[in-house]
């Protein structure tokens, strides 16, 4: 009974590391640059193939590929920002109209950013094995590759919050979140804040693509669930709070674990339910303000 | 210092500045006064480049500036007390006065300008580890103002400092923003007590529906009648 208790918190923990990373990668996006961004799953797919396809041809251990996939990601970002969604943002004329078309321009870019992989990779599910060896915590066993996963997103987690909290860049990050026009005036670049925030967001995707990839098959349609879990691991720890994400995964993580081990095919369902109960009792979120 | 030539601003169709002329010279305390709506608000956004208008010039010390963001207006010495404050309430008072030395000329500095803010506002400094939303009204105002100064500026842009605080605390903002003049920082200061202003200010614009309809020395224009019946209610 202990361990079977134990045996989903631990998977809960797991797989809430793993959402708390992408979510807060969304978080800066939406919460920040104001761009709910549809197409946040696709990061995660080209960071969970390319990570794949460096290991299976060129014998690239997938953990020295997030030095690859993390800045690469990151430029794209940057330049993604930098060209279509600053322009939206000018063109807009206001906040509200800009949220709108930002969404339907990231609609587009995920059929684009799909389609592209699917040329190059084609439909198929991959994977492949590293660090898959069992490891025992108090009884419950676990493959090496989940927990490295764990350590890397609360690693990931971590370094971010000192980033934000410690750094002048990010400390501009936090004052553009609070009040955009105002850090304009206390000398903040507010178009290269937005656009390094959306850049970071692309990076933790393509991190967690990495990640999701020692652990589970990946394939060129995976990102859409991915994108929903996000949205709703954002909504639930409140718009715009970075350690509402991190919270909020690790709490999604917890209820997916709990209910797949009495249903495996309900968990995405029980999410949506969480999400609709939310909006109806709650729609600022756990940290949210309202 | 500062010039602004048959300026021009909209809000989309909506005309809110009207030819608007305005000179600031080094080491002046300039006011700015006029009812609710006769757009100050809106001339100070032209100025720290938070709207750009439709005609007309803005320079400062020889450069125009109505085409720069606001960000490269702050590096070249202007900084802005928003109306209402606009701190960052998730910051600490501390982190607020730090994002004011944003510009890289005023970061190097920082450690330093914060002490010498809270030699000017002690109360800033038993509160730098609060969150700025749990500040009162009075304590924010003056950390907006602390933080306008921890750039180092030239030119430092007053909105309304202190609107809603206790007549105490009026006092206390008047005294510092004269004393900055003595510093050699030169101010441009709307406020909604107007004698109290005039009285601290070389110069006055009274500011009516968007255009300029006076100025001048304000101890002439404390003796006008139209300044006397519109502003001081005598
Ligand atoms: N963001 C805005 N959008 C549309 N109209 C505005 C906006 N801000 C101000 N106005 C209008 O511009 C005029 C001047 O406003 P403002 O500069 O705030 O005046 P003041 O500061 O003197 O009270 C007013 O008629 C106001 O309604
Ligand atoms: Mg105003």
């Amino acid at each position: 009974m202990l361990v079977t208790f134990l045996d989903i918190v631990i998977a809960g923990l797991l797989l809430g590391g793993l959402y708390a990373l992408i979510a807060m990668g969304l978080s800066l996006q939406y919460g920040v640059a104001r761009v709910l961004n549809i197409s946040h799953g696709e990061f995660i797919m080209l960071g969970a193939l390319t990570t794949w396809a460096f290991y299976t041809a060129f014998d690239i251990n997938p953990l020295a590929a997030l030095a690859i996939c993390g800045p690469l990601a990151f430029i794209l970002g940057f330049i993604i920002h930098r060209t279509l969604y600053k322009r939206l943002l000018n063109s807009s004329g206001s906040l509200a109209l800009f949220e709108g078309n930002s969404m339907l321009a990231s609609f587009g870019l995920m059929f684009i950013v799909q389609n592209l992989a699917l040329m190059f990779w084609g439909p198929e599910i991959r994977g492949y094995s590293y660090l898959a060896f069992p490891v025992d915590l108090a009884g419950a066993v676990f493959g090496a590759n989940r927990l490295v996963t764990l350590g890397f997103a609360i690693l990931i987690g971590l370094t971010f919050y000192f980033f934000l909290t410690r750094t002048r860049i990010g400390k501009a990050i936090r004052a553009a979140a609070q009040d955009p026009a105002a850090a304009g005036i206390m000398g903040v670049d507010i178009n290269n804040v937005l656009a390094i925030c959306f850049g970071l967001g692309a990076a933790m995707a393509a991190i967690a693509g990495m990640l999701i990839s020692m652990s589970y098959p990946v394939h060129t349609g995976m990102g859409l669930e991915y994108t929903i879990i996000a949205i709703i691991v954002v909504v639930l720890g409140g718009l715009g709070s970075i350690p509402g994400s991190f919270i909020g995964g690790l709490l999604l993580g917890l209820i997916g674990s709990i209910v797949t081990y009495f249903e495996p095919g309900l968990a995405l369902a029980a999410y949506y339910v969480i999400f609709i109960l939310l909006l109806l009792v709650k729609p600022t979120g756990l940290m949210g303000k309202s | 210092m500062l010039e602004i030539r048959a300026v021009n601003a909209c809000y989309g169709k909506i005309q809110a500045l009207w030819d608007v002329c305005l000179e600031v010279r080094e080491a002046e305390i300039i006011a700015l006064v006029g009812s609710n709506g006769a757009g100050k608000t809106t001339l100070l956004h032209i100025i720290s480049g938070m709207l750009h208008p439709v005609s007309g010039s803005v320079t400062f010390l020889g450069r125009q500036i109505d085409n720069l963001p606001p960000h490269s207006i702050v590096e070249l010495g202007i900084s802005h007390v928003p109306e209402g404050g606009r701190v960052f309430p998730d910051m600490t008072a501390r982190e607020n006065l730090e994002m004011g030395a944003y510009p890289s000329r005023a970061w190097k500095h920082r450690v330093k300008t914060i002490e010498q803010v809270y030699q000017i506002f002690p109360r800033l400094k038993e509160r730098e580890k609060q969150l700025a939303r749990t500040l009162s009204g009075g304590e924010h105002q003056m950390l907006a103002i602390g933080r306008a100064l921890m750039s180092k500026p030239k030119l430092c842009l007053f909105d309304e400092p202190s609107y809603g605080l206790a007549p105490l605390l009026v006092a206390e903002i008047f005294r510092t923003i004269q004393s900055l003049r003595d510093q050699g920082i030169t101010v441009l200061l709307i406020e909604q007590n107007v004698r109290h202003t005039l009285e601290i200010a070389d110069r006055a614009y009274v500011l009516e529906n968007g255009r300029v309809c006076m100025e001048g020395d304000c101890a002439e224009l404390l003796q006008s009648d139209h300044v006397k019946k519109a502003y001081l209610g005598l």
